[in-house]
């Protein structure tokens, strides 16, 4: 079995992503951290809580940061909902909060299994910094990070420099990319244009009869509506997922490859961005891969076994 | 009751004077010491923690290693010039017995705060990069703790390791931030009053003559400290009282005259570090410390010379 930690701000798309691993019949989830991203530190817990709920597990959920490390917090409402869950308002779950603080629990997870544990982060990355940074040790135990963040060459979509995760938290993800983790960047380029799912394929999941199957749809309506209207995309587009489903299969992504790669900190209008040097000009040590290209129809066909 | 305190420490020529002044103290009960990055390496200021406790027979005391690196910053200078490569004046002292503890200083601030609720007071003598990552990791701390008390900034002086900036805070000026608007009960123990208390060279003759571990070692330490003092500040062999007066505060408040005010912290450009007091309410609302303006230095010396040479406890 592979050992799974996962790191997110839930709201819609990684609620979906959540469900990808805890379906996924090689993986063990040893536990959910959350932070504040796309809501509230709270809510997202709340939500993430209700997705393992779905998924019938007992899977911890931890309470991480509520605040990026140095700046005021930048949320997502105005895509995934008020609830981050396409205004569903699904009910209080019954599993309760796990005790204890998230970076501590991370640590203890990565201690006890140093070498078999895969990181996921599909939100900024403020839980992973501040344990990084009273455990350097846990840089060298975990044996791959896939991150949801950044947009290594292409546009922003909360800026038209950055990505979101990486804006909400520039140092933390700064500090992350240069530890030594094992990281891939998954960008939010890859959930875009032909990556998104359309409307027949919308139809064909629905078809699918199945709660995992409809959950996907009903907590990402207002992402949807967002998505084509605000982006001028063609359907709804999934990052945590496309990154989860590299974590599950990496195969799916087709072209990566490791560079210097730094965050932008301090201008106003690029804060956040991903600075990739392709061509290595500055000279500096790669310090993380970057995935190019993903094999579509695979991330799709992924995402459909694991809503069956 | 003894006050319970944590000491977050870099020492640190001064540290060394202030650690021993609480340990040697009946009215404080020091539950730990946390080290920090800043006088000088990480590693070294938590080998010199140990080295404190020790000194005297406060082995059963914790000792646990903080960060060290700041928050966010890569790190940049340290105070060897100051201190010595080893803190300790460049007297390189024989290695520690002891051993730190298992738990990191922003875990064990968490720990022990938890366990003493309303009780526990911060002593942060270092750069806040242990404080701030507890606050950050553990926010339920900020009412749980019954006071910090800390040593950096400078409202109404200039700095010392730059015209603006005083060195606790310049080694962090992130981490100081987010401790100064907080929002729990704060003093700011900074330049403006630790120049204005000045430990002479007959001061110090008077201390030596009582011979104890704790005197022989700052007999030994000093004079590298002196020796910085002199050649940057053309001091007479005169130094600035800073950490010291932290502990000082802790032992007699009323020897301090505060006020009550904002703190904003620079954290970019040629002015990083600057501890700036918002007086008239000019810029956003947040949480009030208390700043300490004046001093009764005298008093202040006279506690250090009775707790550094009164017969150990």
């Amino acid at each position: 079995m592979r050992n799974f930690w996962i790191d997110t701000d839930t709201a819609s798309d990684d609620a979906v992503a959540i469900l990808m691993a805890l379906r996924w019949p090689d993986v063990n989830v040893i536990g959910i951290s959350v932070v504040a991203g796309n809501v509230h530190v709270e809510k997202g817990a709340k939500n993430a809580r209700y997705t393992v709920e779905l998924c019938g597990k007992k899977t911890p959920v931890y309470l991480g940061a509520s605040q990026p490390l140095v700046r005021e917090p930048t949320w997502g409402y105005f895509f995934h909902g008020d609830d981050g869950m396409g205004n569903q308002n699904y009910p209080e779950p019954s599993i309760p909060l796990a005790e204890g603080n998230a970076v501590e629990a991370l640590i203890d997870a990565v201690r006890s299994n140093p070498g078999n544990i895969t990181l996921i982060t599909l939100g900024p990355f403020t839980n992973i910094a501040l344990a990084l940074r009273i455990a350097p040790d846990i840089a060298e135990k975990i044996s791959m990070c896939y991150a949801m963040a950044g947009a290594a060459a292409t546009l922003g979509n909360i800026t038209p420099a950055a990505e979101f995760n990486v804006y909400v938290d520039p140092e933390a993800a700064k500090i992350v990319f240069d530890s030594g983790i094992p990281l891939l960047m998954v960008g939010w380029e890859h959930c875009r244009g032909l990556a998104n799912l359309v409307e027949e394929e919308i139809v064909h999941i629905r078809s699918f009869n199945t709660p995992f199957a409809d959950f996907t749809i009903d907590c990402n309506v207002h992402a949807i509506s967002t998505n084509k209207e605000w982006l001028t995309e063609p359907g709804l587009a999934l990052p945590d997922p496309v990154t989860m489903a590299i974590a599950l299969d990496p195969s799916i992504c087709t072209k990566r490859s490791a560079h210097y790669v730094d965050v932008e900190t301090v201008s106003e209008l690029t804060l956040g961005m991903t600075v990739v040097d392709q061509l290595g000009v500055i000279k500096k040590e790669k310090n993380i891969e970057v995935c190019w290209e993903i094999d579509i129809q695979g991330w799709k066909d992924l995402l459909y076994k694991t809503l069956q | 009751m003894p006050q319970k305190i944590i000491i977050d420490t870099d020492p640190g020529v001064d540290d060394v004077i202030a650690i021993s002044m609480a340990l040697r103290s009946p009215e404080l009960e020091v539950l730990g010491l946390t080290s920090i990055f800043g006088n000088t390496y990480g590693e070294v200021t938590a080998q010199n923690a140990l080295r404190l406790v020790e000194l005297e027979g406060h082995d059963s005391i914790p000792v646990s290693r903080g960060s060290d690196v700041p928050l966010v910053m890569p790190l940049e200078g340290l105070g060897t010039m100051v201190h010595g490569e080893d803190g300790m004046g460049n007297t390189n002292p024989p290695p520690p017995k002891g051993k730190v503890i298992d738990k990191s200083a922003a875990e064990f601030i968490i720990e022990v705060v938890h366990t003493y609720p309303d009780e526990v007071t911060l002593v942060p003598i270092g750069p806040l990069t242990n404080i701030a990552l507890a606050l950050k990791i553990d926010p339920t701390i900020m009412s749980l703790v019954k006071k910090v008390v800390l040593m950096g900034g400078a409202v109404s002086k200039p700095g010392n390791i730059s015209p603006t900036a005083e060195a606790n805070i310049y080694h962090d000026p992130h981490a100081a931030d987010i401790v100064m608007r907080a929002g729990w009960p704060l003093v700011m123990v900074g330049l403006d009053v630790t120049q204005q208390v000045v430990m002479t060279s007959r001061f110090l003759e008077e201390i030596y003559k009582t011979k104890n571990p704790v005197t022989n070692l700052i007999q030994g330490i000093l004079p590298f400290y002196q020796g910085f003092h002199n050649s940057h500040f053309d001091s007479g062999g005169d130094i600035h009282t800073h950490d010291p007066s932290a502990i000082a505060y802790l032992m007699n408040p009323d020897l301090f005259h505060t006020e009550v005010v904002s703190i904003f912290v620079e954290s970019e450009g040629r002015c990083k570090g600057q501890t700036i007091a918002d007086w008239h309410n000019q810029w956003e609302s947040r949480p009030e410390v208390e700043v300490c303006m004046n001093v009764d230095g005298e008093g202040v010396l006279g506690l250090i010379k009775e707790y550094l040479t009164k017969d150990s406890s």
